[in-house]
């Protein structure tokens, strides 16, 4: 890498000890402040061992939820004072030169929907080219695809997306034959191929979108800033149409700025990596951030399955800054569309984040990158946890009731709360607690009262405030849920238990009503019984269960319905819910959505979504078998991908045995990897072509003549 | 189209040889491939397709024991593959393997289907920007490699990786089956020795509250 400058690290003078130190002061205050009074109530009513069990879990809970309140207060008085300890206000950068400063692109996809992938890719692409910087960013898509559909899909799209855009030698497109390590093993793929090309590379995801502005905006900030390693963006929530998918992206684009403000008022240059919407310097990356296999065996031990968090503390370990840049605009992604779409992913991200407990303990590792492992941790095991308070409460309710014990016995300690009933003192601690969870979202509502055209954007600010108490709704039906599948996660991580998901039924507007009720029924089990048992327990505790109760056994019916894109657009049209991407939605967007619209209108993918699609197009397709063999060919220039051939078996008479046997009997003759390894030998696949089209239909298996059929009407 | 007037059947409804239906599916075999490289023309594939068939009429009577399908379908290999070779000005057909893939990606990439159908297939000498466009289409699915070897950095977990390797540790799997055993003795002793009446004088508590309540 010739063209890196040569760097020396600066220690910072942020004073961010003390910005540590007051934040998370507040938070433990607080916290210590409540924690007194319950364990003031659980005194009066009698200590016992699971009233210590109960504490040590308020303690727990109520920190976590502290914490995120404070993000909430800190960031708000951010955001009304300003501030300048910020990557955008450190110094000016919009003059910094970027002549010659070369950056890659990258999407790493692995069996995703091709055609919303690259139509994503061309809108950064386009809007690149509008800001006119497009020759200094060069633009990868790195596939891990294993579906061969996918993977022939992939090559179509992006043959036809470069010769549509003239983008030959600008967008580029690698499939890894062997997919270890998963998405690191893919960046890293790309970084020894052609790290040393770039100075800086952009991590996308494959639902990502990114203005061409921000991404020369995040150039010039790596280049004003030499001793940082890695720019964070804060991507916002866009294209939801579900309702669910809405809520998601009105919560994240209201509560996000305040509460990300509050985040990088902490963590400053010690920020985090979110894994993607990310721009980076490659030379440390490269240096610093190959990640080590852990010590052990699964769940905890082998690949790190969230590298993002662990990079960014590798960085930090080497003193490059890790910075957040919370008022960069021009960053997007997708979020799932359902509730179960939504779990799917969690439980992914859960088995990841479960790991990073052992990363705790790495030395050299800095405390705040300890910090944003644990929070991230504590994402996940808080599930399990208030799971146990709840029913560590409902055991202690349980014994007092059989055993005849009275339910006070002496007074607070107090002097406010000595006339106090036992249940007035719960009450005010539930208030307190119900203040914590929800003042965030006041702070965002006041945040947005004082911007005038962001108020507007959300359709005014009552229609904001609707939508907050609409979102209140939602999450308090959505919490036990998230709780009873955070704690079947966690838990069937530590016992080392895979769990498999068949892949999702969907009705024409969302989750089929029959594969909600084969997802949740555990779920509404769980609420009936225990509504049943709090309601023989004592009819006023189950009243105070309800909302608990209530998620659980409406869950059939809120999974279907939130997952409805009529829902969706009938609350748009309510004005509810409305983002700023929605009311005044940027070029990238327009341009993503209106051809993913005409694509929807247009294509008839009926012959496409036959089994084994990808094989006959890239068998029978004149230009589509040309571009794969070509990009095979290209591949066997790498030793590392020729190595890859020939672990494969490419190049050997068996694989021409292979051909053979395809074309007398069709596909379903050969497995699954037999299929991939026809697909992966350039040799074969010309042969294939020529003898598809050469032979006499007698000679081929009847569903290559169905395919040359269907081939021939397109 | 001079030569197709050649090719009107003969008295016994043959042409070189082959029924007028055999013709027929061979005809049908050429222009699905011409479909496929997306000539939408319909006058010109028509015209290419009976171009391919006159060059397997004339071979037909000379190979008797192969379909007209099977011979028109070499025929218009051989066509398409030499008039790559010219083109591209490459070594001549059959030498080279791969001549067929580049000269299909070439015409890809100068964008025949939209721009060139004409010249397809037609004798040079071609427009100098045709020319030009199929010679220079060349394909990059990246740019030069500039390998280099990323190595992970061992992360030193301290007393923890101990703990990690716990279960590799010598004996300790004997050493946990002992400890379960003495779980279990203890266990039974405690429900020998009062423990039972114990757990089911709290359970009929339980299920006399109930009974109580309900």
């Amino acid at each position: 890498m010739t063209d890196v400058p040569h760097i020396m690290v600066l220690p910072s003078r942020l004073r961010r000890g003390w910005r540590l130190f007051l934040f998370y002061s507040s938070a433990v205050l607080l916290t210590g402040m409540v924690s007194l009074l319950f364990a003031d109530l659980l005194w009066r009513t009698g200590w016992s061992s699971s009233r210590s069990v109960l504490l040590g879990l308020f303690i727990i809970l109520f920190l976590l939820t502290a914490i995120g309140c404070m993000h909430g207060v800190y960031g708000l008085f951010i955001r009304l004072l300003g501030t300048r300890r910020c990557i955008t206000g450190l110094k000016p950068f919009k003059e910094q030169n970027i002549d010659g400063v070369s950056t890659a692109i990258i999407f790493p996809v692995f069996n995703e929907d091709s055609v919303r992938v690259l139509e994503g890719l061309r809108a950064t692409y386009e809007s690149l080219q509008r800001a006119g910087q497009l020759d200094r960013f060069d633009f990868f898509i790195l596939s891990d695809s294993t579906n061969p559909d996918r993977w022939i899909e992939e090559e179509r799209r992006w043959s036809e997306l470069v010769c549509d855009l003239d983008a030959l030698g600008k967008i580029y497109y690698r499939r890894r034959l062997f997919n270890e390590a998963r998405k690191s093993g893919n960046v890293r793929d790309f970084l020894n191929t052609w790290g040393k090309r770039y100075r800086y590379f952009v991590c996308c995801d494959a639902d990502s979108v990114m203005r061409g502005e921000t991404l020369v905006d995040l150039v010039k900030l790596m280049e004003a800033h030499p001793t940082v390693g890695l720019i964070q963006t804060v991507p916002a929530l866009v294209n939801a149409e579900s309702l669910f998918g809405r809520i998601q992206q009105f919560a994240n684009r209201l509560y996000a700025p305040v509460f990300i403000a509050g985040l990088n008022y902490w963590a400053l240059d010690f920020g985090n990596y979110w894994g993607h919407n990310a721009i980076i310097r490659t030379d440390p990356f490269m240096q610093y951030c190959d990640l080590p296999q852990l010590p052990g065996r699964k769940p905890f031990g082998g690949q790190i399955l969230s590298h993002d968090f662990v990079e960014a503390a590798l960085m930090l370990r080497e003193h490059w800054q890790v910075w957040l840049a919370y008022d960069l605009e021009g960053s997007y992604e997708e979020a799932p569309q359902s509730l179960i779409d939504n779990a799917q992913r969690e439980r992914r991200w859960c088995q990841g984040n479960l790991q990073h407990t052992l990363v705790l303990f790495a030395k050299g590792l800095r405390g705040v990158s300890r910090m944003h492992l644990i929070l991230g941790i504590f994402g996940y095991v808080a599930s399990p946890l208030w799971l146990a308070f709840m029913l560590t409460f409902n055991w202690i309710y349980c014994y007092q009731k059989y055993t005849y014990l009275s339910d006070i016995s002496v007074p607070s300690f107090n002097p406010y709360l000595k006339n106090w009933s036992g249940t007035e003192h719960a009450f005010l601690i539930f208030v307190i607690c119900m203040v914590v969870i929800m003042l965030p979202k006041l702070l965002s509502l006041i945040d947005l009262a004082r911007d005038w055209p962001r108020r507007k954007e959300f359709g005014g600010l009552l229609n904001a405030c609707f939508g907050v108490v609409g979102e209140t709704i939602f999450s308090t039906l959505h919490a036990p849920l998230l709780m009873l599948w955070h704690t079947r996660f966690v838990l069937t991580n530590i016992a080392g238990i895979s769990v498999s998901w068949t892949t999702q039924r969907r009705a024409a507007d969302g989750t089929d009503w029959l594969y909600a009720v084969q997802r949740h029924w555990g779920h509404m089990l769980i609420g009936v019984v225990w509504g049943w048992f709090t309601w023989k327990l004592d009819p006023g505790l189950f009243w105070w269960f309800t909302p608990v109760v209530a998620g659980m056994v409406l869950s059939v019916p809120v999974s279907v319905l939130t997952s409805r894109r009529s829902l969706g657009a009938r609350a748009k049209t309510l004005g509810l819910f409305l983002t700023p991407e929605e009311t005044r939605p940027p070029l990238e967007l327009i341009s993503l959505r209106s051809r993913m619209k005409i694509h929807d209108l247009t294509t008839d993918d009926a012959p496409r979504i036959r089994i084994h699609a990808g094989l006959a197009v890239a068998v029978l397709d004149p230009y589509v078998n040309a571009v794969h063999v070509s990009l095979l060919r290209e591949k066997q220039l790498n030793p590392v991908y020729a190595e890859h051939f020939k672990r494969l078996g490419a190049g050997t008479p068996a694989v021409r045995d292979l051909g053979e046997k395809l074309l007398a009997g069709g596909p379903e003759k050969l497995s699954p990897s037999e299929r991939l390894v026809v697909l992966a030998d350039q040799a074969v696949m010309v042969w294939l072509h020529q003898q598809a089209w050469l032979r006499p239909e007698e000679k081929l298996a009847p569903w290559w003549k169905a395919m040359i059929r269907e081939f021939s009407r397109e | 189209m001079e030569s197709t007037l050649n090719i009107l059947a003969n008295a016994s409804g043959e042409i070189a040889g082959r029924s007028l239906e055999e013709w027929n599916s061979a005809y049908v075999k050429v222009e699905n491939y011409f479909h496929a490289l997306r000539i939408r023309n319909k006058p010109l594939l028509g015209q290419l397709v009976l171009r391919v068939l006159e060059r397997a009429q004339r071979r037909a009577p000379d190979e008797l024991n192969r379909s007209a399908t099977e011979i028109a379908a070499e025929e218009m290999d051989r066509l398409v593959t030499g008039w790559f070779a010219e083109v591209l000005q490459a070594s001549p057909a059959g030498t080279d393997q791969m001549l067929s893939t580049r000269g299909r990606l070439a015409l890809l990439l100068a964008d025949m289907p939209g721009k060139w159908q004409d010249q397809f297939l037609r004798p040079g000498p071609w427009p100098e920007e045709f020319v030009a466009a199929m010679r220079e289409s060349f394909f990059r699915a990246g740019p030069d490699f500039q390998l280099s070897k990323m190595a992970p950095r061992p992360l030193d977990l301290g007393p923890i990786t101990t703990l990690t390797n716990f279960g590799k540790l010598p004996y300790v799997r004997m050493a946990l089956a002992w400890a379960s055993y003495a779980l279990l003795l203890v266990a039974v002793f405690w429900l020998t020795h009062g423990g039972f009446e114990q757990v089911k004088a709290r359970l009929l508590d339980v299920f006399d509250w109930f009974r109580q309540n309900d």
